[in-house]
C-alpha cells in the first residue's frame, strides 16, 4: 500500500466520531471529521477520500440526503459510502441499498468488524 | 485519544442530548409538534444509545432501545403526540438521565420494568394495526435471547461472536436472528449444522453478482477477494451468461463464481462478505450434493457427480446454457474486446508523427527537384503526393480524441459553481466528438474551466434578476464543439447578461489601460477583458475576479496555435469563441518573399491579400501608412523592417499587402515582396532548437531545403504597432 486510505466520517456526535476516529487511525488509515452531511460536503469540495462512513440521523443535512448529494455527481458516484446503523434489518439495510449506501455498519461496532466493512468496498 | 477520554466525551454529550430532548418534548407539549423539533427528541435518545451500545453500558442501550423504537413511531406518525404520550415520554426522559448517572457511577441504576413497559405498551397500543406485532420478541430484555444460544453454532471459530458477547446487546441478536432467517431461505442451514461431522469436506458456494451490484461504490472482486483470504478457493468462473458484446452493460455483472471452502470456515463469515450486495446477488452455501445443478465442465474430485436434480433453489438461476468449453475462466469476451485497440507509449507516436513530418518535407523537396530538373507533372508524383497526404491524416488521426473528454468535466464545474454562487445552470453540449489533438485537448481544460467560471459568475444573473428580465431563473451554458476548414471551433455561451461595455470601458480606463476619451468600437471593447490585470468583478469571489484570468486564458489559446472571439449582445448573452488547430505539429502557411527571406505567415490570421493602389495609401508621418480597405483604415507594418532583411520593397504600392486579423491590436497589412506558396508546414520549435524569439512562431524546411520563420503574427504586429510613434487605442492596451 503506497498510501494509507483516506476515510472521511460524518457524525453528529462528539464520543461517536472519537470511537471511529480511534478504531480507524490506530488500523492504520487516515481520518478526516465532519459533524453532519453540510460540514461533509464543504470539506470533500476542497478535500479527496477514499471512503465515507456517515450516521444517517443527523441534524442539518443527514446521511441519506448526504449520500443523495454525493452520488448526484460523476466524482462521487462511485465512492464508497458506508452508513452507521443501529439497526441491522433486511428492511434498513434495502433501505440504505436504495438511498446508494454501499454498505453499513451496525452500531455497536468492534473495531475488527469496522475495519472489515472498509476494506470491503476499498483497495 | 484513551477509550476513558472517549467515555467523556460521551457523557458530555449525553448531557446535551438529554437537554436537547428536554427542550423538545417541551415544545410538544407548547404544541410544537413539527417535524423538526419530534427529530430533535428522536436523535437525543439516539445517540445516547449508540454510545450506550459502543461503551458497554447494556441497562442504558436497554432502556434507550425502548425509549427510541417508540419515539421513531412517534416521528413516523404512527403513534399521536397525544398530552398523556409527551407526559409518558416526559418521565422516560427522568429515567434516561438516571440511567446516564448511573453508568457514570454516579448512583444507582434506576428500576425501569414497569416504566418500559409502559413505553412498550402505548407503541403497541397505536402501532397495533400496522405493523404486525405477532413475533415480536421480549425487547425490553437486555439478556441474551434464547434464540441466540440455540443457534450458536458448536463453533469452530468464535471470535467475532465471543467478542461482542460481553455486550449481548439487542442489535447483535437481531443479526442472529437474519442469520438464521437467511440462511433458512438459502436451503442450507441443515448442511451448515453437519459440517463438523465432515472435517475433511470442503463445502462450495456459489455467487453471482447481478445488475446493481457494481452501483454505489460497491466492488464485488473485493469480495471476492476476502473470500479467498478467508480460506476459500475459486474453483469455476461461471461465463454461461455473459451476453454477445453488443448487449454488454458494464455496470452489469454476467460472472459467476463457484468458491470452495475447508470444512472448519465459518459459513457465516462468508455470508458475511456478501452482506452489502445481499439483494444483488445470488448466493447459495451448501455441498456438492445438495448443491443445485450447476453443470461444471470437469467435475470436482470428491464432490461425486452433482446427482439427484436437488431441491430447487430459489436463489440460483438455471444457466441458460452450458459454459463453453474448459479453457481458462477468464472471459473471452473481454479478451475480444481487448484486442480492439492497442496501447501506445506516447514517445513513440510523437516520433512517427515527426517522422512524417520529415515525408512531407522530403516528398515536397523531391516535388521540386523533379520540377527544376524538368520533369514535370508526373503520374507517380501525384500518387505519391496523394499517398504522403493519407499518411499524414491518419497519423494525426491517431493523436487525435473526441472533445468529449473535456467537456466531461464541465458538469461537475457547473455544480461546484452553483454550491458557491447559487446560481443554478443547465447544459447544453453539443460535438462531443468532435475530435482533435490530444496534447491541444490537454491544454484545453484550464482555459475552457476559467471561461465557464467566467460565463457562470460574470454572465449569468441571479435568479430574481433574471426573472425580472424575463428570463427562466435558470441559465443555460451552451458547449459545443464542430470542425470548421481544418479547425476546430468551439463555443462556450451564456444566456447571461452580456458584456456591460460602459462597465468595461470604464473599468479600463481607470485601470489606466486605455486613454480616458479614447473611442472604441464595441468588439474592442470586448477584447479589453482579455488585456492583464482586468477584472470587473465587483467583488473579488475565489471563483473568478482575481484579474488574472482572460488574459491568461487568451495567452493559453493562443499558445496552442488559436483564437478566442467574444460575441455578446446586452441582456442576451455572451459567447467565447474559440478557433483552435487540430494540430499542432502542421500547420497551413502563405509563403512569401521579403527582401533576401522567406518567410511563412500562418494562414489562420491571414483574411486577404491585395495590391493597393496608391491612392489608397494614406501617410501618417514619415513613419507609418495606413491602408484604406473599403472604408476600413488598417495601418501597414512593412515586414522587412521588423525582420531586417535587405532589399526589400518599401513602397506599400510596389509590393503585396497581407491583410492579417490578429486577437490584440486587430487588423493590420503587412507588406511583402510577392506571395511564393500556400502549403502545409511542419513546424519546428524555436524554443527547443534555439530560444524563443519574440514575433517568431517556429520555423520550418521548405521543398528546397531551406529554413523559413513562421511568423506569430500575433507578438509581430503587437510589437511593430506599439513600437511606433502615434499609439492608436487599442495598441495602448496591448502594450499595458
Amino acid at each position: 500500500m503506497t498510501k494509507s486510505t483516506r476515510i472521511l466520517t460524518v457524525d453528529d456526535s462528539p464520543s461517536m466520531r472519537a470511537l471511529l476516529n480511534h478504531a480507524l487511525a490506530s488500523n492504520g488509515f487516515d481520518v478526516a471529521q465532519a459533524e453532519d452531511g453540510m460540514a461533509a460536503l464543504d470539506w470533500l469540495e476542497s478535500n479527496e477520500v477514499d471512503v465515507v462512513i456517515t450516521d444517517i440521523n443527523m441534524p442539518r443535512l443527514d446521511g441519506f440526503g448526504l449520500i443523495e448529494r454525493l452520488r448526484e455527481g460523476e466524482r462521487h458516484r462511485d465512492r464508497p459510502i458506508l452508513v452507521l446503523t443501529t439497526e441491522s434489518s433486511d428492511e434498513k439495510k434495502a433501505r440504505a441499498r436504495a438511498a446508494g449506501a454501499t454498505g453499513w455498519i451496525v452500531k455497536p461496532f468492534d473495531p475488527a468488524k469496522l475495519v472489515a466493512a472498509v476494506r470491503r468496498v476499498t483497495h | 485519544m484513551t477509550s476513558e477520554e472517549i467515555q467523556a466525551i460521551f457523557f458530555a454529550e449525553c448531557e446535551e442530548s438529554l437537554a436537547a430532548a428536554e427542550t423538545g418534548l417541551a415544545a410538544c407539549q407548547q404544541g410544537t409538534q413539527d417535524e423538526d423539533t419530534v427529530n430533535a427528541v428522536f436523535r437525543g435518545v439516539h445517540s445516547i444509545k449508540g454510545g450506550a451500545g459502543a461503551f458497554g453500558f447494556i441497562a442504558l442501550q436497554a432502556f434507550t432501545h425502548t425509549f427510541e423504537t417508540l419515539l421513531s413511531d412517534v416521528r413516523d406518525g404512527t403513534v399521536p403526540l397525544t398530552e398523556p404520550l409527551i407526559e409518558l415520554l416526559l418521565r422516560a426522559l427522568d429515567t434516561l438521565s438516571d440511567h446516564v448517572a448511573a453508568a457514570q457511577g454516579a448512583g444507582e441504576t434506576p428500576e425501569d420494568t414497569a416504566l418500559l413497559a409502559e413505553l412498550t405498551a402505548a407503541q403497541a397500543a397505536n402501532a397495533g394495526g400496522a405493523a404486525a406485532p405477532a413475533p415480536e420478541p421480549p425487547a425490553p430484555e437486555p439478556k441474551a435471547k434464547p434464540a441466540k444460544s440455540a443457534k450458536a453454532k458448536p463453533a469452530p471459530e468464535p471470535a467475532p461472536e465471543a467478542q461482542d458477547a460481553p455486550n449481548a446487546d439487542l442489535d447483535i441478536d437481531l443479526d442472529a436472528m437474519l442469520d438464521d432467517l437467511a440462511g433458512a431461505m438459502g436451503g442450507s442451514s441443515p448442511e451448515a449444522d453437519s459440517e463438523d461431522d465432515d472435517a475433511e469436506g470442503r463445502w462450495e458456494m456459489r455467487v453471482r453478482p447481478q445488475a446493481g451490484a457494481m452501483r454505489n461504490g460497491s466492488e464485488p472482486v473485493l469480495m471476492l477477494r476476502e473470500a479467498i483470504e478467508l480460506g476459500g478457493r475459486c474453483e469455476l468462473c461461471d461465463i454461461s451468461e455473459v451476453p454477445p458484446l453488443d448487449k454488454i452493460d458494464p455496470e452489469t455483472g454476467y460472472l459467476g463464481w463457484h468458491f470452495s471452502f475447508p470444512g472448519d470456515v465459518n459459513e457465516t463469515a462468508v455470508r458475511d462478505i456478501f452482506d452489502f450486495i445481499g439483494d444483488e446477488c445470488d448466493l447459495v452455501i451448501g455441498r456438492g450434493l445438495a448443491m443445485p445443478p450447476v453443470q461444471l465442465p470437469e467435475p470436482k474430485p470428491g464432490n461425486g457427480a452433482p446427482a439427484a436434480p436437488a431441491p430447487a433453489s430459489a436463489a440460483v438461476r438455471e444457466p441458460p446454457r452450458q459454459a463453453p468449453s474448459a479453457a481458462p475462466p477468464a472471459a473471452p469476451a473481454a479478451a475480444a474486446a481487448a484486442n480492439q485497440t492497442i496501447r501506445i507509449e506516447l514517445g513513440k507516436l510523437d516520433r512517427l508523427i515527426d517522422a512524417v513530418g520529415e515525408l512531407v518535407i522530403a516528398q515536397a523537396m523531391m516535388a521540386q527537384r523533379l520540377v527544376s530538373e524538368g520533369v514535370a507533372a508526373t503520374e507517380e508524383l501525384t500518387i505519391l503526393e496523394s499517398l504522403t497526404r493519407d499518411i499524414q491524416e491518419s497519423a494525426m488521426s491517431i493523436r487525435a480524441q473526441p472533445i468529449g473528454s473535456v467537456f466531461s468535466r464541465v458538469p461537475r464545474i457547473l455544480r461546484e459553481l452553483t454550491q458557491s454562487t447559487g446560481k443554478h445552470v443547465r447544459l447544453d453540449v453539443s460535438g462531443e466528438s468532435t475530435e482533435l489533438d490530444k496534447t491541444v485537448i490537454e491544454r484545453l481544460g484550464e482555459p475552457l474551466t476559467h471561461l465557464i467560471r467566467n460565463a457562470v459568475d460574470h454572465g449569468i444573473e441571479e435568479a430574481d434578476q433574471r426573472v425580472a428580465a424575463g428570463k427562466s431563473p435558470e441559465g443555460t451554458l451552451t458547449l459545443s464543439a464542430e470542425h470548421r476548414s481544418s479547425r476546430i471551433v468551439i463555443r462556450i455561451a451564456d444566456d447571461g447578461r452580456g458584456i456591460d461595455r460602459e462597465r468595461v470601458l470604464a473599468k479600463a480606463i481607470e485601470k489606466g489601460l486605455v486613454p480616458a476619451d479614447v473611442q472604441l468600437s464595441k468588439e474592442e471593447i470586448d477584447q479589453l477583458i482579455f488585456a492583464p490585470g482586468f477584472s470587473t468583478a465587483q467583488t473579488i469571489s475565489n471563483i473568478s475576479g482575481r484579474g488574472v484570468g482572460m488574459d491568461v486564458v487568451r495567452q493559453n489559446v493562443k499558445d496552442l496555435g488559436g483564437r478566442i472571439t467574444i460575441e455578446s449582445e446586452p441582456g442576451k448573452g455572451t459567447a467565447f469563441i474559440l478557433t483552435m488547430p487540430l494540430t499542432l505539429a502542421i500547420s497551413d502557411g502563405m509563403v512569401v518573399n521579403v527582401g533576401d527571406q522567406t518567410l511563412v505567415i500562418p494562414l489562420a490570421n491571414v483574411v486577404e491579400s491585395l495590391r493597393p493602389d496608391i491612392e489608397q495609401v494614406k501617410g501618417l508621418g514619415t513613419q507609418r501608412a495606413m491602408i484604406n480597405v473599403r472604408g476600413r483604415f488598417i495601418p501597414i507594418i512593412p515586414l522587412h523592417a521588423s525582420v531586417g532583411a535587405v532589399g526589400a520593397t518599401e513602397a506599400p504600392d510596389h509590393g503585396v499587402l497581407i491583410v492579417v486579423e490578429t486577437e490584440g491590436a486587430g487588423r493590420a497589412a503587412l507588406l511583402v515582396d510577392a506571395i511564393r506558396d500556400q502549403r502545409q508546414v511542419v513546424i519546428k520549435s524555436l524554443d527547443t532548437h534555439y530560444r524563443s524569439v519574440e514575433g517568431v512562431a517556429g520555423a520550418t524546411i521548405l521543398g528546397d531545403g531551406r529554413v523559413a520563420l513562421i511568423i506569430d503574427v500575433d507578438g509581430l504586429v503587437a510589437r511593430s504597432l506599439s513600437a511606433s510613434a502615434a499609439q492608436t487605442p487599442t495598441q495602448a492596451q496591448e502594450a499595458a
